[in-house]
């Protein structure tokens, strides 16, 4: 489970607090969806777990180890980040992936390090892409292999940052059946962060409301409503259940 | 029957073989390349002002000719051999790390400003202290006055080395972000520049001359000695590019994902930056300004064998002694008995090759 406690940071010792005690936790083979408006603090709290920026303060840890104490090749075995905006060198697609095995073997990769990422290439069907030019693949594979990448570092958390931002609608649907797999099967614990709140409503177990750094709310689809979504965004929305599935639509209630 | 896991035993015996084309294809153009090098050094050994016969090189090659052809060969056309295969090697790899290092493709050996402070270094060298340094080293007299032939380099060395640790060390206070790096390159750099011409506007018409003439690069002023200095750091700092070459993979995904793999980007940054600029020192402070080899040859070698460090750093150092074995035959074939500064051809013969490689990618900016 990961578990944040009371953690703050700020990018400069003088500059405002752009995560001020955050408090958060995800059970395992569950998806935590981060929702907030542009520039929440969604990505720097992606960041602080990732151990990319330092914490000022608080505490994050993942099954009770404490990542913030923890040497980096050891974080990376534990959590792995699938950024928002997805570049690769000129590098074949078994050699990208295989580079999400460097904190295992560091120097050079042994044959065992090969036989996972071909393990990882036949469970997301990407076998046939495996000799191809990552850089020639459309949005959705490139995607797809960066989810293989992070799946290489064997995680047991996976750190998604906007992972429909860039894509079209046949994409979307197939990275987030990904994600929703890779929790079921794998028992992975998978925090992410979404613009559609309907998209969000559909994938995730438990969601976080942020607003200037802080989380305002948090629980499962019963936590949406329309005031709290007012608080978070400044936006009139409806807010309505059909057969037991909340719906957000957009568009204040007419009086 | 076809199973599934048939089915799955075939696609990854397939992909295994399509990995296995590529791994083959990367090593043939690397051999490729190897002999490509081994041939033109004795091209290079074997072209000259002296209008040597192949059978007179041969024989000089084996100590056998006159004393004459024999110190041709020996005491001038080898150690200049050595210095275009090693300074070629370090230079573009200095260049590809550069690229890599601050996601950058117009970076090259001298973004930090080396060159230009190693100007600098030789300019104070000639035109301050004047006199005794001004031997260009390995050549028929000079070789055998008592000049002291690397007061001039050692100088240049120490300013591009300070020049160096200076961006570095002030990057490191502030932010070791690629951004920041090339534009304290940049301003430093400028300084130097500046520093040079205010010393040049108080030179003698001699001093200037021969501060110009240090400028142009020469593999003439090579000797075993340099030669031996250059390689040992070439050797360590392609070595070390190798061990890190998985490293630099990630680096090409961006300095947040490589870090979420557990590689420390700012060390690694740091540690590979200074590496290659103080390879780019000593070259530049032995040979003198040769451009454009840093840029070429990485590039190069990314076009034709993707970015996986594993192949472009062998690729890049082994295009880049070639290119400069290259400049170099021409360079002496065409100066008429003197040869042409050879930073000069590099750029003449490469830019056409360069501009031909940009322009074919098709497709790429559309």
């Amino acid at each position: 489970m990961l578990a944040i406690k009371d953690l703050s940071f700020r990018y400069s010792s003088r500059g405002p607090a752009v995560l001020n005690g955050i408090d958060l936790e995800l059970p395992d083979g569950q998806i935590g969806i981060v929702l907030g408006k542009n520039g929440s603090g969604k990505t720097t709290l992606f960041k602080n777990i990732l151990g990319i920026c330092r914490p000022d303060s608080g505490c994050i840890s993942f099954d009770g180890e404490d990542l913030l104490r923890m040497h980096r090749r050891e974080r990376a075995r534990i959590v792995a980040y699938v950024p928002q905006s997805i570049h690769f060198g000129a590098l074949s697609v078994f050699d990208t992936v295989l580079m999400g095995r460097v904190s295992f073997f560091g120097y050079k990769a042994g044959r065992e390090d090969e036989e996972a990422v071909r393990q990882i290439l036949h469970d997301m069907q990407l076998e046939e892409f495996a000799a191809r030019n990552v850089e020639q693949l459309s949005g959705g594979e490139r995607q797809k292999i960066a989810i293989a990448r992070a799946l290489a570092q064997e995680p047991r958390l996976l750190v998604f940052d906007e992972p429909t931002g860039n894509l079209d609608i046949a994409n979307e649907q197939l990275i987030l059946s990904e994600a929703r797999r890779l929790a079921r099967e794998k028992n992975i614990c998978i925090l992410t962060s979404l613009h559609d709140m309907n998209q969000a409503l559909e994938l995730g177990d438990r969601f976080f409301f942020m607003r200037d750094g802080k989380i305002r709310c948090s629980g499962g689809p019963e936590v949406f409503s329309e005031e709290l979504i007012k608080d978070i965004f400044d936006a009139e929305v409806r807010v309505t259940e059909i057969e037991g599935t909340k719906y957000v639509l957009n568009g204040g209630r007419q009086e | 029957m076809i199973t599934e896991y048939s089915i799955s035993v075939m696609l990854n015996k397939h992909f295994s073989d399509d990995i296995e084309r590529i791994k083959r294809r990367n090593a043939l153009v690397i051999t490729a390349l190897f002999i490509g090098v081994i041939v033109l050094a004795f091209v290079c050994l074997f072209v000259g002002s002296s209008r040597m016969s192949l059978a007179d090189c041969f024989a000089a090659l084996a100590k056998r000719g006159t004393a004459s052809q024999v110190r041709i060969i020996w005491n001038i056309r080898i150690p200049r051999v050595l210095a275009a295969i090693i300074a070629g090697a370090g230079l573009s790899v200095s260049g590809l790390i550069m690229q890599t290092n601050l996601n950058n493709p117009m970076a090259s050996p001298s973004t930090l400003g080396v060159s230009n402070a190693a100007v600098f270094g030789a300019n104070l060298s000639i035109i301050v202290f004047a006199g005794g340094f001004l031997s260009t080293g390995n050549n028929l007299t000079s070789y055998t006055v008592g000049m002291n032939p690397f007061a001039t380099s050692l100088i240049a060395f120490i300013f591009s080395a300070f020049s160096n640790l200076l961006v570095l060390g002030l990057c490191r206070v502030r932010a070791f972000h690629p951004g920041v790096v090339v534009l304290a390159g940049i301003a430093i750099g400028s300084v130097w520049t500046a520093a040079t011409t205010i010393l040049q506007f108080y030179a003698t018409d001699v001093g200037l001359s021969a501060a110009v003439v240090w400028t142009f690069g020469d593999l003439g002023r090579a000797t075993y000695r340099t030669d031996l200095i250059m390689a040992v750091v070439v050797a360590v700092g392609l070595v070390f590019f190798a061990f890190m070459s998985w490293k630099f993979n990630a680096l090409l995904s961006g300095d947040s994902t490589a870090k979420s793999m557990g590689v420390a980007v700012d060390r690694l940054r740091f540690v590979s930056m200074l590496c290659a600029s103080l390879i780019t020192a000593v070259c530049v402070s032995f040979l003198g300004i040769i451009g454009f080899v840093g840029i070429i040859c990485p590039h190069v070698s990314k076009k034709l064998l993707g970015q996986d460090h594993r192949v472009s750093l062998p690729a890049s150092a082994l295009s880049g002694s070639i290119l400069l074995l290259l400049a170099d035959t021409v360079s002496r074939s065409m100066g008429g008995g003197s040869a042409l500064p050879v930073g000069a051809i590099t750029s003449l013969l490469g830019a056409p090759f360069f501009l031909a490689i940009i322009f074919s990618r098709k497709g790429e900016h559309d």
